[in-house]
């Protein structure tokens, strides 16, 4: 039967008063009512929680929930060497803003940008702990670059800085690694730029699987193109990406994919046997039992009841897919 | 009416009594009378500040909405509203659910509207969030479509507006932050907000902010009202050449302060910006605003923003000999 994962972040805050534990422990910091490291554990405790809630749903491969998170772009590049980050920018067409990365100088690598939080969430997780990184071309495009002047020079030269990280995952233990290049979505000529960033990222992953998930729209128009890139598994939006699903349908895939089919940027509810009858469709195309249902992308833009709410759906259809075989 | 009119766009901060009396308020333990008693007095104070300060077009300041969207979500029917979900960093907001056919019951802001207008000789703005922006802000397990639901808010918002008229608002500002989030839909924005707007008497401007207006730019002169309110001074001008190159055919409201620093302007630098703005607009067509609403200022940097603001304009009529 198929898998199941998640994109990436998970809703950090609930309704509940237990549920606002970070929001607050963020303000006691702001306020200097707490330390840092106080800090760190209330992260911890919702990391926790935040598994938690994916292994109870019945996700087989999870994320930290990307809890620590500023936001998608400033994470990453806030570790790295040549950069500073700069005011809110709106992230694609969501209504979330994220703050802009801006290069100043030659970027690399200075030291682990994800690795201890991947250990802390794979020690606490009895399910594989898939490691999120950020892709180097959405990096790049997202940045302003005051620097390299031209995007491809600073996405190659984030590539390689990624790569190290990718290679300290691994050495960590991470054995699912995925690429986030949502600007794949919006853009198809970035698609040469993708693959050349991609390679030395695919080179140092090791026997980890190394997903490449592009959301926020579809595909289609390259959607050949997209799965000869050089990444293990292709995880794709099928909800904003309707159009790649059509092709999906019609051409299939040679490699496995990551099914993302359910609405992670609305609330209303799917029905698990609809949906479970869909994919089903796709099972003379694709090895469903090497594919994996997921989220259309990170399930941040939901609340957290609506997004466990989402989760179960997930589950339920990809049961249901198993019964009927 | 007169060159260089000053306004603004509608929130202010609101007082930390007002802050401390909507949490008590949210739990329970102060009565929705005793909440709108203060509530009264804050716009009060901002009325008096607006009238003080000498700007020609007042607002309300909302000091009894919270969100923007969710302040009208809360008011039709066919809405609920949810858990919070993230807007950046560690700020999170309570984002509506459309969940049926969406119908307003009845008038929403225009109470709101009456109270601040019969405090004042001067004209008060009517304000509405735009359809498209509540659409684009909103769940919708009901319509199935941007389009149907843009419409669908557009004629509930058209309704709000007709009331504001019939109360005698006579400036009516449409609040689109979201309208440069899609570019293909740029239709729907052109045809919610004409829905909004047809067919009233009043003075209709279009407000927008933080987007990428390069990408939009040809879409500015189709959209369907007198006056567009545009955040100018975080941009950093850069629009101003493309408006040489391309005039603007509608009235334009220049944005002249950053709402997002901390730093109030001095009245010399925001002279420097109105100059720079007559340098390209006729001053019978040019309104000077903040870049957007001040509500998350303190309320002193607000005050001091808004006083630089109007210190600046007149230095700059009397230098021109504008009347």
């Amino acid at each position: 039967m198929v898998h199941t994962t998640v994109v990436g972040n998970y809703p950090r805050i609930g309704d509940s008063h237990d549920e606002q534990k970070l929001r607050r422990a963020i303000g006691k910091l702001d306020r200097g009512e707490i330390t840092e490291s106080d800090l760190r554990d209330v992260e911890r405790e919702v990391v926790r929680d935040a598994i938690r809630e994916q292994v109870e749903a019945g996700i087989e491969v999870v994320t930290d929930g990307q809890v620590t998170w500023y936001d998608s772009q400033s994470h990453i590049a806030r570790r790295l060497a040549g950069i500073e980050i700069d005011g809110l920018v709106r992230y694609f067409n969501t209504n979330t803003y994220y703050r802009q990365p801006v290069v100043g100088s030659e970027v690399s690598r200075r030291g682990p940008i994800l690795v201890d939080e991947w250990t802390y969430a794979a020690s606490v997780s009895r399910r594989p702990v898939k490691a999120i990184l950020t892709g180097p071309v959405t990096l790049a495009s997202l940045a302003k670059d005051q620097h390299y002047g031209d995007r491809k020079s600073l996405a190659r030269a984030l590539s390689r800085a990624l790569a190290e990280e990718v290679a300290a995952l691994v050495k960590a233990g991470a054995t699912h690694i995925q690429v986030d290049e949502p600007i794949l979505a919006r853009d198809g000529s970035d698609l040469g730029l993708v693959r050349e960033a991609l390679e030395p990222i695919a080179a140092a992953k090791g026997p980890a699987e190394l997903t490449l998930f592009v959301y926020f729209g579809d595909v289609a128009k390259i959607y050949k193109d997209v799965l000869k890139l050089p990444a293990d598994v292709i995880g794709l939006d099928l909800v904003e990406g309707a159009k790649t699903w059509a092709k999906v349908a019609k051409e299939g895939a040679d490699k496995p994919l990551v099914l993302g089919a359910v609405d992670a940027r609305n609330t209303k509810p799917e029905d698990p046997k609809g949906l479970a009858s869909k994919v089903r469709g796709l099972r003379k195309v694709l090895d469903l039992d090497a594919c994996y249902l997921s989220p259309s992308n990170g399930l941040e833009f939901l609340p957290r009841d609506k997004a466990r709410e989402k989760l179960a759906i997930l589950a339920k259809a990809a049961a249901l897919l198993g019964d009927a075989r | 009416m007169s060159a260089l009119l000053t306004s603004t766009v509608g929130s202010f901060p609101k007082p930390d009594y007002l802050l401390k009396a909507r949490t008590r308020a949210a739990k329970g333990d102060l009565t929705p009378e005793g909440l709108r008693e203060l509530e009264d007095r804050a716009t009060l104070d901002w009325i008096t500040f607006q009238e003080d300060i000498g700007i020609d077009v007042l607002v309300d300041g909302e000091q009894y909405r919270g969100d923007m969207a969710t302040y009208f979500a809360e008011n039709l029917d066919g809405m609920v509203v949810s858990g919070l979900v993230r807007s950046y960093g560690n700020r999170y907001y309570k984002k509506p659910i459309v969940v049926g056919e969406l119908r307003r019951t009845g008038p929403i802001s225009v109470e709101w509207f009456k109270f601040a207008q019969a405090r004042t000789q001067k004209h008060v703005k009517g304000m509405i969030t735009g359809p498209y922006t509540m659409m684009d802000w909103s769940f919708d397990e009901h319509y199935g479509s941007r389009e149907a639901l843009a419409m669908a808010f557009a004629k509930a918002l058209h309704e709000e507006a007709r009331d504001l008229e019939a109360a005698g608002a006579k400036v009516i500002q449409v609040d689109e932050p979201a309208l440069a989030t899609r570019q293909d839909e740029l239709p729907i924005v052109v045809k919610a907000v004409g829905a909004v707007t047809k067919g009233l008497e009043a003075k209709t401007i279009l407000h927008t902010c933080y987007g990428n207006y390069d990408a939009i730019f040809h879409y500015f002169n189709r959209l369907p009202v007198d006056q567009l309110l545009l955040e100018m001074s975080n941009s950093g001008l850069d629009l101003l050449e493309r408006f040489k190159r391309e005039p603007l055919k509608k009235e334009i409201s220049f944005g002249v302060i950053d709402v997002h620093s901390h730093v109030v302007e001095t009245e010399e630098a925001v002279r420097m910006r109105i100059e720079k703005a007559l340098s390209i607009f006729h001053p019978q067509k040019l309104w000077i605003s903040p870049d957007c609403g001040l509500k998350t200022r303190s309320v002193e940097e607000a005050q001091g923003k808004m006083r630089s603001m109007v210190a600046a304009t007149r230095a700059v009529k009397k230098d021109h000999g504008i009347a």
